[in-house]
């Protein structure tokens, strides 16, 4: 039996005074498809971010593909990273660089030295972005500013840019919460099917119940920066989810969840395509 | 209802006077407030001493009646002649220009607080910002015509390490500004410190990056005139050469030249600007092909064609640039045998057969200048800017009168105006300060419009909800919000007065700059550096009191 691929232990991390995340313990083995349940500020960003070596954390163990991830250093830390794929809320493209060039970044791990411009990529790298492309379906935008799309076909973008990095673990943080209904059920439908076809290992963040329970293969939920759930979805209504919830809440943070999700929905259900503009530019 | 008014029974103890808290003010808000007081006063002072009023003004018009009557007509240079000087002045401020923006990368990237790999780094990389910003062009200027005697070196290292300072402070601030999450995801995608540089920030900031350079060369070529007064090559040598011989027919020529020179390259910039800002934008519709191998291949759209054109001449035109100076490459090499020796001459400080009393008082005289010339400014600009904001204007026609306006001040290089102004009045500082008050309301004003445009309409609403006339509106939503951005502006414009009223006296319109420049043409290094550390001295204190007023005003 080989080693877990992502092993997670006694993770604790502190930012100045609050606790983001508290003694959580996760173990995800190759292939899984793995939904991280929560609503904003229960620590499913920064566990993810964990994963990728964004964050250090204040203590415990992460490992991943074999390597203790808050030891790795420089060289060592990037090789990890251009092996676990990264699909942000907010798409994070260049907004000023073409489409094509965009993904080409998700080949930088493996190149040496800085790039700017289509010229300084190798032929043989822009035939495989082109073919990444092709598969999220957007080879025809391939050399129009990535500022151009619309949300959904952006974060298809950012897919095809991971999918260059051609990693063994995809991370995704809230990768539909900017997007409209439409939008949304076409890129989780994408990320699903890549995730099967390449047999990727899929670790997604997400904060609605029913998108979780339709989607993944198994739920890890958390509160507070605490792990509250862990379980497979198959055989598994909503009623229970929130039921497992209830067990380890109190009626009244029961009663805000719910709110917070009817909150999420309805600011979920405006127009996208300004906002990560308008965040950028706003300060 | 009924716990409303309970509520408003219980709490009616006393009457609303006695029981409204005390307007508390931190002490430092009061300290800076009677600071901007002072300066006030000051300013009006100043205006005072120098004799600027309107009779002044008046009687000046007919010392420039009597000039005419003497010189007689406008004489130019021999036309192959005007071309070689006007080739070689460009292509010292193109190279000069071209040089800061090349050494501003790195520093920018040491000082940006999101990219600097530490506070050490930092400080240092401040440190270069400040210093070189603070080190006048002209006293590089005359240190290195002594190090390399002739040829272009002078001017190009002179312009280059004095426009460091404000062009790798842009740069910072733009990195500043950039949108993280590019940047993050190419870190998460394993890039490099490098990678995310060039691939997640610079594209980010290219286009100010270039607007920023765009706008240094402008004010180089301002600029360039003077240091022709210490000996570097080019139109202003000849046209201080003119002057000096008493030819004012020819000065007055190579002015007007330098004069259509700088207002076409303000053009040139601004349009390549606005290009930038609305063609880069400018997207090819889908793509045809459905393989990767067909779409390997990128299609040649007119925009593409376009920017591969402008590409091109662009590097041939930097390229002429650098070839029309002639660098003589070999004095880089030799010119550090020289430094010690020259070095020992300007150290040390003294001042000479100058006494302090003369020395402060040239020195006060400037700051007086640059004073003046600030409140004229604010003055005029407060209401050109205003009326130049969308949100104040009372109809479009006003604005865009307003703007328009601006740009043609802003298109008038200062520096030349006061040269032309004082030979032509022969009055020094009154000359200088009105040239400096007037060019200054070109910039001013377009600061003010646009912070002015940026308040947050909400407040402007409620008011004119509440009844307000558009005036009422104007002092009580728009102006109290705009306010710190003018303070802010105010300072930068006193800032930038003091540098250029230096630089005034050189040219003859008085304070110190008349004594750096006879030190330096006396050879009495010595004074050079002791008039160089006053006015570092100055710079700095007006730069820690602006950083100062925009925290407290923020």
């Amino acid at each position: 039996m080989p080693s877990p691929l992502i092993e997670v232990r006694d993770l604790d991390k502190r930012f100045d005074r609050t606790l983001a995340l508290h003694g959580v313990e996760a173990t995800i083995d190759r292939g899984e498809i793995v939904v991280l349940l929560g609503l904003s500020g229960s620590g499913k960003s920064t566990l993810l971010r964990h994963l990728d070596g964004l964050e250090t954390p204040t203590s415990g163990s992460v490992r991943v593909l074999g390597e203790e991830v808050p030891r790795l250093r420089g060289r060592r830390l990037r090789a990890l990273r251009g092996r676990v794929g990264f699909v942000f809320q907010q798409f994070e493209l260049v907004p000023s660089l073409t489409v094509l060039e965009n993904v080409l970044t998700g080949s930088l791990a493996r190149l040496r030295g800085p790039r700017l411009g289509l010229w300084s990529y190798p032929k043989r790298l822009k035939l495989a972005a082109l073919g990444h492309l092709d598969r999220v379906g957007l080879l025809d935008r391939a050399y129009q500013r990535a500022d151009t799309l619309s949300g959904g076909q952006q974060q298809r973008v950012a897919i095809a840019r991971a999918l260059m990095q051609e990693p063994e673990i995809l991370l995704a943080d809230e990768p539909v919460a900017s997007l409209d209904p439409e939008s949304s059920e076409q890129v989780m439908a994408l990320i699903r099917e890549i995730a099967m076809d390449a047999g990727l290992t899929v670790v997604c963040s997400l904060h609605q119940v029913d998108l979780a329970l339709a989607w993944g293969d198994r739920i890890v939920g958390l509160r507070g920066g605490r792990l509250v759930l862990d379980t497979p979805t198959e055989g598994l209504g909503k009623a229970e989810v929130m039921e497992i919830y209830g067990r380890v809440a109190t009626a009244t943070a029961e009663l805000e969840a719910i709110e917070t999700e009817l909150a999420d929905a309805s600011a979920e259900a405006r127009p996208d395509r300004a906002e990560p503009l308008a965040e950028g530019a706003g300060r | 209802m009924t716990a409303l008014a309970s509520t408003a029974g219980a709490s009616a103890s006393g009457s609303v006077a006695e029981r409204a808290p005390a307007h508390r003010r931190s002490p430092e808000r009061i300290a800076a407030a009677l600071t901007l007081v002072a300066l006030v006063v000051a300013s009006l002072f100043a205006l005072n001493s120098l004799g600027i009023s309107l009779p002044s003004m008046l009687e000046s018009w007919s010392n420039a009646e009597r000039f005419f009557t003497r010189v007689g007509t406008i004489r130019f240079p021999e036309p192959l002649e005007l071309v070689q000087l006007t080739a070689l002045t460009l292509g010292i401020v193109v190279t000069g220009t071209l040089f800061a923006a090349i050494c501003s990368v790195p520093i920018a990237y040491l000082a940006a607080s999101n990219t600097t790999p530490g506070p050490g780094w930092r400080a240092a990389a401040r440190f270069i910002t400040v210093f070189t910003r603070a080190l006048p062009d002209v006293v590089l200027a005359m240190v290195f015509v002594l190090l390399f005697s002739l040829g272009s070196l002078p001017g190009i290292l002179a312009i280059g390490i004095h426009s460091i300072g404000m062009i790798s402070k842009l740069f910072a601030d733009a990195i500043e500004q950039i949108d993280e999450g590019p940047r993050r995801a190419i870190r998460a995608a394993g890039g490099s410190k490098l990678q995310e540089f060039t691939s997640g920030i610079l594209p980010q900031v290219l286009p100010s990056w270039v607007a920023t350079v765009l706008h240094r060369n402008d004010i180089n070529l301002r600029g360039s005139v003077v240091l022709g007064y210490v000996g570097v090559a080019g139109l202003g040598l000849e046209m201080s050469h003119a002057f000096k011989s008493l030819n004012y027919s020819l000065g007055l020529g190579i002015a007007i030249v330098m004069f259509a020179l700088c207002v076409l390259m303000e053009l040139i910039s601004s349009a390549v600007r606005r290009a930038m800002l609305h063609g880069g934008r400018a997207s090819g519709g889908p793509l045809a092909a459905t393989t990767a191998e067909a779409a390997v291949r990128r299609p040649w759209t007119g925009a593409r064609v376009r920017t591969t054109v402008w590409g091109w001449v662009t590097a041939a035109l930097l390229i002429g640039a650098i070839a029309v100076c002639n660098i003589q490459w070999g004095d880089l090499v030799t010119v550090w045998a020289k430094i010690p020796p020259v070095a020992a001459q300007f150290w040390p400080p003294s001042f000479g057969a100058y006494d302090w009393t003369r020395m402060s008082g040239a020195m006060l005289e400037t700051i007086a200048i640059a004073l003046a010339a600030a409140v004229l400014t604010l003055l005029a600009s407060i209401v050109i800017g205003s009326l130049a904001a969308r949100n104040v204007a009372p109809n479009r026609g006003t604005r865009a009168g307003a703007r328009f306006l601006l740009v043609g001040i802003r298109g008038v290089p200062e520096v030349i105006l006061a040269i032309v102004l004082i030979v032509i009045t022969g009055l020094g500082a009154q000359a200088g300060t009105l040239a400096l008050a007037f060019g200054g309301i070109g910039l001013a004003g377009k600061l003010i419009a646009d912070s002015l445009e940026e308040v947050k309409g909400g407040p402007e609403r409620a008011i004119t909800a509440t009844g307000a006339s558009r005036f009422q509106r104007y002092a009580a939503a728009t102006l109290p919000q705009g306010a710190p951005a003018i303070i802010g502006h105010s300072f930068y414009l006193l800032d930038t007065n003091i540098r250029a009223a230096t630089i005034l006296g050189i040219v003859g319109g008085g304070g110190i700059g008349y004594y750096l420049l006879n030190a330096g043409q006396g050879s009495n290094y010595g004074v050079v550096t002791a008039i160089v550390l006053m006015i570092l001295v100055t710079v700095l204190a007006v730069e820690g009191l602006a950083m100062w007023m925009r925290r407290v005003f923020r």
